[in-house]
C-alpha cells in the first residue's frame, strides 16, 4: 500500500515592522484613551449631578442605583462607541491614504526607472517609513545610476582607441566583470 | 482603495481589506464599551436600602465612591480596548508592514551586490504592485546587462580573425553598449 507523502508544514512568516506599526498602534491607543477619558469626565459630572437631584426630589420609585443612570449611561456608552470608532476609522483611513501615497510613488518610481530613469527622486513624502522607504530605493537607484554611468564612461574611453592592445584587453575584461555586477 | 498609482498592478489596497479593517475595529470597539456597561451595570446595581431615610442618605454618599469606581471601570476599558485594538493593528496591518520590510530586505541585499531574486509577496498581502514593479525593473535591468554581454561577446568571436578586425568590433561594441547605456539618466 502506498504511504502518503507528507509535506512538512511551512511555518507562516508574519513579519512585524514596528516603525509601520508601532505609530498606528500608538495612535488608535491615543483614541481609545481620550475617549475613555472624556467618558469619565462627562459621566462623573452628570451621575453626581443626577444622583443628588434624585436624593432630594424623594419618591425613590427605583430599585438601584442603576435603575436612576440606566439611560444617561446608555446614551454616554453609545457616545463612547460612536466617537472612539468614528475617530478610529477617519484614523484607518488616514494610514490607508498615507500608504496609497507613499507606496503609489514608489511604485511610479520603479516604473519610471524600468524605463531608465534612476534620478528623478521618489517622492514619497515625509510620513517616518514611507520616507525611509523612499530613501532606500533612491539610494538602490543611485548606486544603479552611478554604475552604469561609471561602465558607460569606461566604454566610451576604450571606443575612442589609443590604448595599447594589452591595456585594451585587460580593460575590456574588467568592463565585462563590471557589466555582470549589474543586477547580479 | 485602488487608485491611478496603481494601474497595472492590482490595487494597491483592497477595500475589502479596509472595510475588514473597519468592521473588525467595530467590533473590537463595541466589545470594550460592552465590558465597560458590564463593569458600571455591576457596580450600580446594588440594590438600595428599602426605607425612605436609607435611600436618602446612599444617594447623598454615593458621590465619595463614584468617582473611583467610575476610574477604574474607565481605566479597565481603556486598558482592554488599548490591548486589543493593539493586537488587532499588528494583525492587521502586517499585510501592508511585511511586504514593506521585506522589500527593505532585499533592497538592502540588492545594494550589496548579493544576487536579487524574484520578489513576491504572500498572496493576501496587500502593495502586490510594489514587487511587480521592483520585477519590472530588475528584469529590464537584467535583460540590458546579458544585450551588452551579447555585444561584446559576438565582437569577441572576429578575435578568430586577424587583431585590427578584432580590435575595430570591440571598439564598435563598446560605442554600441556605450550609446544603449545613454538612455539611463
Amino acid at each position: 500500500m502506498r504511504k502518503p507523502v507528507l509535506h512538512p508544514l511551512r511555518p507562516r512568516i508574519r513579519y512585524v515592522n514596528p516603525r509601520f506599526q508601532g505609530p498606528a498602534v500608538l495612535a488608535f491607543a491615543a483614541i481609545v484613551a481620550t475617549g475613555g477619558a472624556i467618558f469619565w469626565r462627562l459621566v462623573d459630572s452628570e451621575f453626581q449631578r443626577v444622583f443628588l437631584h434624585a436624593a432630594i426630589r424623594g419618591h425613590y420609585a427605583f430599585d438601584s442605583t442603576y435603575d436612576i443612570v440606566r439611560d444617561l449611561l446608555a446614551w454616554h456608552l453609545a457616545g463612547l462607541f460612536v466617537g472612539v470608532f468614528l475617530t478610529g476609522s477617519v484614523l484607518v483611513l488616514l494610514l490607508v491614504a498615507a500608504t496609497r501615497h507613499g507606496i503609489g510613488k514608489a511604485v511610479d518610481s520603479l516604473r519610471g526607472s524600468a524605463d531608465g530613469d534612476l534620478s528623478t527622486p521618489t517622492g514619497t513624502g515625509s510620513i517616518g517609513e514611507f520616507h525611509r522607504f523612499g530613501k532606500k530605493i533612491d539610494a538602490a537607484r543611485s548606486d544603479t545610476l552611478a554604475s552604469v554611468l561609471k561602465i558607460r564612461s569606461e566604454a566610451a574611453a576604450l571606443a575612442d582607441g589609443g590604448i595599447s592592445p594589452e591595456e585594451f584587453r585587460l580593460r575590456w575584461d574588467e568592463l565585462k566583470h563590471r557589466i555582470r555586477g549589474i543586477a547580479p | 482603495m485602488s487608485g491611478p498609482e496603481a494601474a497595472g498592478g492590482g490595487p494597491l489596497i483592497h477595500r475589502r481589506y479596509v472595510f475588514g479593517l473597519l468592521l473588525r475595529l467595530c467590533v473590537n470597539f463595541a466589545g470594550g464599551v460592552g465590558i465597560l456597561f458590564v463593569i458600571l451595570f455591576f457596580a450600580l446595581s446594588r440594590s438600595l436600602p428599602g426605607d425612605y431615610e436609607g435611600v436618602f442618605h446612599a444617594l447623598r454618599n454615593l458621590s465619595p465612591f463614584l468617582r473611583p469606581i467610575l476610574a477604574v471601570s474607565v481605566l479597565v476599558y481603556a486598558l482592554l480596548a488599548c490591548g486589543s485594538t493593539s493586537a488587532l493593528c499588528v494583525y492587521i496591518l502586517h499585510k501592508v508592514a511585511g511586504p514593506l520590510y521585506r522589500m527593505e530586505l532585499i533592497l538592502d541585499q540588492y545594494r550589496s551586490g548579493a544576487t536579487t531574486r524574484t520578489v513576491s509577496f504572500r498572496h493576501d498581502d496587500q502593495i502586490q504592485a510594489l514587487a511587480h514593479a521592483f520585477n519590472l525593473w530588475i528584469g529590464t535591468l537584467r535583460l540590458d546587462r546579458h544585450r551588452w554581454l551579447a555585444t561584446m561577446m559576438d565582437a569577441e568571436r572576429h578575435c578568430l580573425q586577424d587583431e585590427a578586425t578584432c580590435r575595430a568590433k570591440m571598439e564598435e561594441a563598446l560605442r554600441k553598449v556605450a550609446g544603449d547605456m545613454a538612455r539611463y539618466r
